[in-house]
């Protein structure tokens, strides 16, 4: 009786969301799209990442590696790719980073815990190395302009670049994506990547391969970040080496904290939260990110959930099928 | 001939002060298991206090003895009144506090001292230069080598041949035994984690005069502090000495003989190790 109720009312909820992010555009100016569709595409990078940390329990520090590989991919694609359609430049970055997401997987797969953070760390500082060196083909400092080409459908085309038609673009994709992944996480597949973080010696009795389950979770959330990575792209119409550097890993592990790793909109909230915040310190002062830094350690301090945790919290005693707000895993 | 001399002592130099960031890192992640990302900002601290402490006394010696005993005190506060809250939660949020810390002392530091780059100018036997073996080399990059050369010998007979050093190893293995026998345990974890803190400090004095003092030094070292930890391996000393050694000599030969190359080489030989060895050159396997 009240787990039907409780269906009826997520099922309610969704509809309700859908309506109010379709009339979005007729809502929000066009400064404020444009930071609503940047919060939806942080939202893509933020769950990605959190298939890593919250249900692999994988801490990583280079996650903008996939993110700035997908988008200098997606920029390259279509500046060296004459005739290159919208539709084949995203696949190509979402190609090249799971391509990424295998090899750097395999590498770093091998170690757990502390290690594999420090690790990734490296990569990614490794992958920008690489994007200031390799000035040819990146650009270098000076970044590469992206021109997003028209959405080629049956009748006619659509000019994605900007505006409307790019947050309804990206409401698609990304959204797609994101159901994609949440999906993902209800397979079998996907949960026993949880139950491998709760016990990897018990999955492997039972005749877990645990090194591929973990391995097919990296690659996907390398491909994810990568396909967010590319939309980041289009919505700046420009690509610099801050996509791939260690400031934008920074961002996307404090949006995924600060939202919650215990429930799969957790990021989603957090992206949208620090997306807002940010823009509003950063109005307000040069040094927003000391205000950020402060209320990050007050949420490590006294919100360990996060504020998915938080909102568990203030909803208990409700049936609740979801996973516990709390890391594990790393030891 | 002469050329490669002055760069290997270039390197020795940057490996020295790469073994001053490391060992205070490696000694908290070896005792406490705790990886301290705001390691390279007290590092940072260390070195903006050195250069007040300069700017207003004009004794270098004062900056070197004074800086480090403050960062003593910020890292006893730290464990005491923000990382032993959050133990219970686990590492992760261990690691995160003190991701969010750096986050903090990073914006901190440009807004006390700004963001250009500040010179800490030497005098007197610092300056000099000697004629070591036909090289005329700067007194301060051999006065580095030597002060880590000799905090790192400190260290590990601090921390093998003392008593104190016992009780920390001990509070290491067993906490529980180590508590009954009536040995405070929360204060060696608050100890070691200031002496850390202190030790990184050290590394940001010696450091201010060579390659100046400005906001991005923290991020500079930090991922090269976090190779050499992670190729030496985690937590083992011996192993941040061989670790820095090699990295400190990498950079210095690879901006001379692959200067395009000499960022990522260092990358590329991580991932040799790894692959390799895993757990590190002198790490105990998981």
């Amino acid at each position: 009786m009240m787990a039907s109720r409780n269906a009826m009312l997520r099922r309610v909820g969704l509809v309700l969301g859908l309506v109010i992010l379709a009339v979005m555009p007729w809502l929000l100016g066009s400064y404020q799209l444009r930071l609503f569709t940047e919060a939806v595409i942080f939202s893509l990078f933020a769950v990605s990442y959190n298939m890593l940390l919250g249900y692999a329990g994988l801490l990583s520090f280079g996650h903008a590696m996939f993110f700035g590989w997908g988008a200098f991919s997606f920029a390259v694609a279509l500046n060296h790719i004459p005739g290159i359609p919208l539709v084949g430049a995203l696949a190509l970055a979402v190609a090249s980073a799971t391509v990424m997401g295998l090899v750097v997987g395999v590498l770093l797969l091998r170690v757990k815990g502390t290690p594999f953070a420090l690790l990734t760390l490296a990569f990614n500082a490794l992958v920008f190395a690489i994007g200031i060196k390799w000035q040819s083909v990146t650009g270098g400092d000076d970044g590469l302009g992206v021109v997003a080409p028209p959405l080629h459908l049956g009748l006619g085309q659509i000019n994605v670049s900007s505006g409307a038609n790019l947050y309804y673009f990206t409401l698609l994709i990304v959204g797609a994506a994101i159901a994609f992944a949440w999906y993902f996480t209800r397979t079998a597949m996907g949960q026993s990547v949880l139950l491998i973080r709760e016990n990897e010696e018990r999955m492997r009795f039972l005749g877990y391969n645990t090194h591929v389950s973990r391995l097919i979770l990296f690659v996907l959330s390398g491909a994810l970040a990568g396909l967010a990575g590319a939309f980041y792209a289009i919505l700046n119409a420009f690509v610099s080496l801050d996509a791939v550097s260690i400031d934008m890993t920074t961002k996307v592990l404090l949006m995924t904290f600060i939202g919650g790793t215990g429930q799969f909109l957790g990021p989603v909230a957090g992206a949208f939260f620090f997306t807002y915040v940010q823009n509003f310190l950063s109005d307000l002062t040069d040094n927003w990110p000391l205000i950020m830094g402060a209320l990050f350690i007050a949420m490590v301090l006294w919100v360990p959930g996060g504020l998915a945790g938080l909102a568990a919290k203030l909803s208990r005693g409700r049936s609740d099928d979801d996973q516990d707000g709390t890391l594990a895993g790393m030891e | 001939m002469g050329e490669a001399a002055v760069f290997f002592l270039h390197g020795l130099a940057y490996a020295g002060l790469l073994f001053l960031v490391s060992s205070g890192l490696t000694l908290v992640f070896g005792m406490m298991n705790v990886l301290n990302f705001a390691h390279a900002s007290f590092y940072m601290l260390g070195a903006y206090f050195a250069y007040s402490i300069l700017h207003y006394t004009g004794n270098f010696w004062l900056a070197l003895l004074i800086s480090p005993i403050i960062l003593l005190f910020i890292g006893a506060f730290v464990e005491r009144y923000l990382l032993r809250k959050v133990h219970v939660h686990g590492h992760v949020h261990e690691l995160l506090l003190t991701f969010g810390l750096a986050y903090i002392i990073q914006e901190a530091v440009k807004l006390l001292w700004g963001t250009t780059p500040q010179a800490m100018p030497l005098t007197g036997l610092l300056a000099d230069t000697v004629n070591f073996f036909g090289v005329v080399y700067p007194v301060y990059r051999l006065f580095i080598f030597c002060l880590s050369a000799l905090l790192g010998l400190g260290m590990a007979l601090l921390l093998f041949k003392t008593r104190i050093g016992i009780i920390v190893r001990a509070a290491v293995d067993d906490n529980p035994m180590v508590d009954a026998l009536g040995i405070n345990v929360p204060l060696v974890f608050m100890g070691v984690f200031a002496v850390g803190a202190a030790l990184s400090g050290f590394a940001g004095v010696a450091a201010g005069p060579l390659l100046s003092v400005f906001p991005g030094m923290a991020g500079a070292i930090l991922v090269d502090a976090f190779v050499v930890i992670v190729m030496g391996g985690m937590g083992s000393l011996g192993g941040a000495v061989l670790a820095s050694f090699i990295i400190g000599e990498l950079q210095s030969f690879g901006v001379l003989l692959f200067p395009d190359f000499s960022l990522a080489l260092i990358y590329m030989l991580m991932a040799l190790v790894l692959v390799l060895k895993p757990e590190g050159l002198f790490g105990e396997k998981q």
